[in-house]
């Protein structure tokens, strides 16, 4: 590590230590009333307490649920449904604009029509998680697939490569970069719709948590929860990069 | 004027052409690009094309690979009809950054062939290094593409075609991409990898001195359509070499028939 890339992880540390002094400076000045707002002290003796009790663990493990299994969900279906559609460009101009008309709808306005269709259940929960994920990676990929290097399918016929070899040693590893892209703007997705499904369906969740502590005026809690999310945010991302790191280290090997 | 002379490259009657174009026209969106090609390419032959852009010569070499199919004639390889490309045909392409995966290393590049020849995983990494070796890559296996300079990225498609064991190697403008020095150091290469292979070699080149030095005999195509407008034998010693062959007054006289042709085809 380098002197430069160090200086900036101490001034981003830096800033981070200087925004919860200045949340701690703000709670006790009693700017913003306790009830309100809590100091970073009671949030995290919150915190601790919610996880010694094991209540906070509970509802961390509901939202990390539906989460993965939303995206698990939307992985899949998005990556091969976007292999479908991106390596052939009839269907591609079939589906196209049905793709265009989907992809701005909000998924919030899916979500009246999912509890109509599955109650407030889990199965809502994952029909909206996974609908509302699918679309980064379904696009994604679908360009993936679509800018393969004309050339290496040259490559392949010459060697007489079967489909399946084509699919999985030309088209999936050069339409990973964007798969991976889409993966991580997904998680992102994931993650919030799993919080929206919790508030308004009542599932195990810290969305539903972090709600009833809001209307307790718990706000330690509630802030509790909001870190827990922010911290759910942030590891996942993480996790997404690195992976990004590790299985694209032929792209950043060039000179 | 453009003196075509026919001349085969090894006398008449000697051997069976390996590749067979009889009466090949290509026309594409209602463009002729070839017409009526008829070229015999003798087993073992170094075969060089030349012609001023836009006169189909990569056209022509796709025919051969089977990547075209003709709009009529026939293109006939060992005096069956191409109508796919072969795994016995390999071509250099040359953009070798596109056509290399850059997500695997030059093994991984070498091994792609060999795996799509169905070779047993434990035979393919002796293999992989004898041909990294050939190519004069043996410390590079473990390099991607983008670690590579142009000139390696080229050897390294040249050992992944030599890994298809070829009987014919089509080889598209492959050096027109690299630097003088990088290009005769690889032209010398490519004469003796092929030399030990025994394979057939149609060169498709812009570069005329490259022609004549490599080749046993040289086409020029006259554009528009592109047709065969001259036939050179070139009788040059070999081994050749770069400074003794290029001063040759045989090999000063091609160039000059060959220069002369170009400039009359773009008049």
């Amino acid at each position: 590590m380098n002197r430069a890339v160090l200086y900036w992880r101490a001034a981003s540390f830096a800033v981070a230590a200087g925004f919860v002094g200045l949340w701690q400076l703000i709670a006790d000045q009693r700017l913003v009333s306790p009830v309100f707002l809590p100091g970073p002290d009671r949030a995290w003796a919150s915190l601790v307490r919610g996880f010694a009790s094991g209540d906070l663990l509970d509802k961390l493990l509901g939202t990390l649920e539906h989460m993965a299994y939303g995206w698990f969900v939307a992985s899949i279906a998005g990556i091969a449904l976007g292999a479908m559609i991106g390596s052939s460009r009839t269907m591609r101009s079939y589906v196209a604009p049905s793709l265009e008309f989907l992809r701005p709808l909000p998924v919030s306005a899916v979500i009246p029509v999912a509890i109509a269709m599955f109650g407030l259940t889990q199965s809502m929960a994952l029909f909206v998680i996974a609908f509302g994920a699918i679309w980064p990676m379904l696009l994604a990929t679908i360009h993936g697939f679509a800018a393969v290097e004309p050339r290496l399918y040259e490559v392949a016929r010459s060697l007489h490569m079967s489909r399946l070899a084509i699919i999985f040693k030309i088209a999936l590893p050069s339409a990973s970069p964007d798969i991976l892209a889409g993966m991580r703007l997904s998680v992102t997705v994931a993650l919030i719709l799993s919080v929206v499904c919790e508030i308004l369906a009542g599932l195990d969740g810290l969305g539903h948590w972090v709600l009833l502590s809001a209307r307790a005026f718990r706000s330690a809690d509630l802030f509790a929860g909001v870190i827990l999310l922010g911290v759910i945010g942030y590891l996942t991302a993480l996790a997404m990069s690195v992976v990004e790191k590790r299985l694209l280290k032929w792209r950043s090997s060039g000179h | 004027m453009i003196a075509a002379v026919n001349q085969r490259a090894n006398g008449p009657g000697a051997g069976r052409a390996q590749i067979a174009f009889s009466g090949v026209t290509l026309n594409l969106g209602g463009k002729a690009i070839l017409e009526n090609i008829s070229l015999d390419v003798k087993p073992g032959e170094f075969l060089c094309i030349i012609g001023a852009s836009g006169c189909g010569k990569t056209t022509a070499l796709r025919l051969a690979a089977g990547l075209y199919q003709p709009t009529s004639g026939t293109v006939a390889f060992d005096g069956k009809p191409m109508l796919a490309p072969r795994r016995d045909i390999a071509i250099v392409f040359q953009d070798y950054g596109k056509a290399l995966l850059p997500w695997r290393t030059a093994f991984g590049n070498v091994s792609l062939a060999l795996e799509a020849s169905g070779m047993a995983a434990s035979q393919r990494a002796a293999r992989i290094d004898e041909l990294l070796k050939k190519v004069g890559l043996p410390n590079h296996a473990g390099k991607y593409p983008a670690e590579m300079s142009g000139g390696m990225q080229q050897r390294l498609q040249i050992a992944r075609c030599l890994a298809q064991e070829p009987k014919a190697l089509l080889m598209d403008e492959p050096f027109g991409a690299l630097d003088a020095m990088t290009r005769q150091g690889l032209q010398d290469e490519v004469l003796s990898l092929v030399r030990a292979s025994d394979a057939t070699v149609v060169f498709v080149t812009h570069d005329l001195e490259e022609a004549i030095y490599l080749g046993d005999r040289v086409i020029g195509l006259l554009p528009h359509p592109g047709r065969i407008g001259i036939e050179l034998k070139i009788d040059l010693p070999r081994p050749r070499d770069q400074l003794t062959t290029r001063e040759n007054p045989e090999f000063l006289r091609l160039r000059r028939e060959l220069f002369d042709f170009i400039k009359a085809s773009e008049a």
